[in-house]
């Protein structure tokens, strides 16, 4: 009796089990038709969606509608409702749904797609170019000036409104990374910034991989959940931002530090903060987990090297990265946590109390994780939940900052942290579903 | 999980007490710091989501009544026209008064002479009630300096002149 009924559970459960890569096949597909939907509709044409660009993506033109909210938000909604799905009907299988080879022609279909297309959502990448072209064909510093100081230069039309008085905020490493494109033209830099926001993908995704497998963790999973992640795609690869090559680095710094190679890692840490400072959170944890000298030493050395470049190339101002995050700590966005929370409360928004006890919490998590970490606890995970703490209690929270726990997550075993930062990244598409309910026109 | 420990650990830090030794792996222990880490997580998912949801019917309020604004402007002007502007700031959110702007001929947005109307009050007929309003000349944002023509609540003070 129990040996014909286990029988039958085996059957039953293989037959269950057999539809399983079907389903995961039509959500791929789900997942490659929304992708495609976006991009194909916001090729066509004037979008709130889309920015102002030169017309790099006219050859889609034609095919789609343009692209409005209803569309652009159910198509997110499909694309992360298959997301969430593929990951839970793939966990803890080591290949016997998702191959290499199946994860990999998916992402790689899904860079391709957002490489054709238009630039996503955000004007930021006009910023990178116009920072560019002010040091190189103008002459100015862009630590000192924002894109209004080159009113005449042909970048400037497309540079965000809300930015065009604004120096960078981004490392010098980055800035002096970006001079290079400033002599290709607009079109042309434009391009190279997308060339190189797919080459840092996918050498961020190589190394995710790479970890996960050191790890004992199913690469080919590791991988889907951040290269066919929703806000990864579409805002992160989409927008071209360079949170990607930020990304890239931060994920060096940790397939270094699990290879040994604690000096470089730590040498690392400090170039990725050179671009995008964010990073700089995980060189506590790296350092209070290894309790060695060689990634303290490999991070003065490149902190030595990075201030002597940024000061003979712009000057003390490009030394001062603690007054340009200040500023940018101050920013407010409707979609911000904080924002949401003031609101809940009654208050009309953040006010700078609000800011202050935000960062006082933050402080705390921080202290609690490097207790934990000096502990015994994972330091990857501990800097993932630190870069989930910064993104939720910042006033001022993008779509693309709720990327930087995510290539942490998928490498830690800590499975809290890849759920919270999904939740997280959920919230944020809830919220901006309210002109699916009221759409003004 | 812990990347490999190094060996030298226990010798550097062998003089301080147990409790706050470093150690390459964490302990199994009782699970307890784990319980209390997810509770506190749970609870925190639980707000966010909590503000998160209230923040879209909060927003879905607003776009309602901006719809109404956008109809109140087309019905005030008799003009079907969709490229309008709504300014929420110049009475401050809270207010929920808000200016509606758009073209008084057809043209490319703000290219014509802009009508802006001064609109509050409650929703009726998926409209509200002009209480006012000014004229901007082509091509320019709506800047005190440029408004003329006020009329309405929009005449104590809203135009220079």
């Amino acid at each position: 009796m129990s040996v014909a009924t286990q029988g039958e559970r085996g059957v039953a459960r293989i037959r269950s089990e057999s539809w399983r890569p079907a389903l995961v096949s039509l959500l791929a597909l789900l997942i490659l038709a929304a992708t495609t939907e976006i991009v194909l509709d916001g090729a066509a044409g004037r979008s709130p969606l889309i920015p102002k660009s030169p017309p790099i993506a006219s050859w889609l033109r034609g095919i789609g509608e343009r692209l409005g909210y209803r569309v652009f938000l159910i198509a997110i909604l499909v694309f992360a409702g298959a997301y969430a799905l593929m990951l839970l009907l793939t966990r803890g299988q080591r290949g016997a749904v998702i191959s290499k080879r199946w994860a990999i022609v998916l992402i790689a279909a899904l860079h391709a797609i957002v490489f054709a297309g238009p630039i996503l959502i955000s004007t930021d990448i006009f910023s990178y170019i116009a920072y560019a072209r002010m040091g190189v064909e103008h002459g100015l510093n862009p630590y000192l000036h924002g894109p209004v100081a080159i009113s005449r230069d042909p970048v400037f039309q497309y540079v965000g409104h809300d930015w065009r008085h604004v120096a960078t905020a981004y490392g010098p490493l980055y800035t002096l990374f970006s001079y290079p494109f400033a002599p290709l033209g607009v079109t042309g830099a434009l391009w190279g910034m997308k060339v190189v926001a797919q080459l840092a993908s996918v050498g961020m995704l190589v190394l995710t991989w790479r970890c996960a497998e050191k790890r004992h963790l199913n690469p080919a999973w590791a991988i889907l959940a951040v290269g066919a992640n929703p806000l990864y795609v579409i805002y992160g690869l989409g927008g071209a931002h360079n949170d990607l090559l930020m990304l890239l680095l931060m994920m060096a710094a940790v397939s270094l530090t699990l290879a040994g190679r604690d000096a470089a890692a730590g040498a690392v840490v400090v170039g990725g903060a050179l671009v995008k400072a964010t990073v700089a959170a995980l060189l506590p944890f790296m350092i209070l987990s290894r309790r060695r000298l060689a990634p303290i030493l490999g991070a003065l050395g490149a902190l030595a090297l990075g201030a002597l470049l940024a000061y003979l190339a712009f000057g003390v101002h490009g030394l001062d990265v603690v007054s340009a995050l200040n500023r940018d700590a101050a920013f407010v966005s409707t979609d911000s946590f904080a924002a949401e929370l003031a609101h809940l409360f009654g208050k009309p928004g953040v006010f700078p109390v609000d800011h202050d006890l935000l960062k006082a919490a933050l402080v705390l998590i921080a202290l609690h994780l490097m207790w934990r970490t000096w502990r015994g606890y994972d330091w990857v995970a501990a800097s993932g939940w630190t870069l989930l703490a910064i993104s939720v209690t910042s006033t001022w929270l993008l779509a693309w900052y709720i990327l930087w726990p995510l290539p942490l997550a998928v490498v830690t075993r800590d499975r809290r942290l890849l759920l919270a930062t999904l939740a997280v990244q959920a919230l944020f598409i809830v919220h901006q579903t309210s002109p699916l309910f009221a759409p003004v026109q | 999980m812990s990347d490999a420990p190094t060996p030298a650990h226990h010798d550097r830090f062998s003089g301080l007490p147990a409790w706050l030794r470093p150690r390459a792996r964490e302990l199994p222990g009782s699970g307890r710091l784990r319980l209390i880490e997810t509770t506190l997580l749970a609870l925190l998912g639980l707000l966010l989501a909590i503000a998160t949801v209230n923040d879209v019917a909060r927003q879905t309020h607003i776009n309602h009544r901006l719809i109404a604004d956008l109809a109140t402007w087309r019905a005030y002007t008799g003009h079907r026209y969709h490229n309008l502007s709504i300014e929420q700031e110049l009475f401050g959110p809270a207010s929920q008064h808000e200016v509606v702007c758009g073209n008084t001929s057809p043209g490319a947005p703000k290219a014509r002479t802009q009508l802006c109307l001064v609109v509050y009050g409650s929703l009726s007929g998926g409209r509200r009630t002009v209480h006012g309003g000014w004229y901007l000349p082509p091509k320019v944002e709506d800047v005190r300096a440029d408004r003329y023509g006020c009329f309405g609540v929009a005449s104590r003070g809203m135009c220079p002149r």
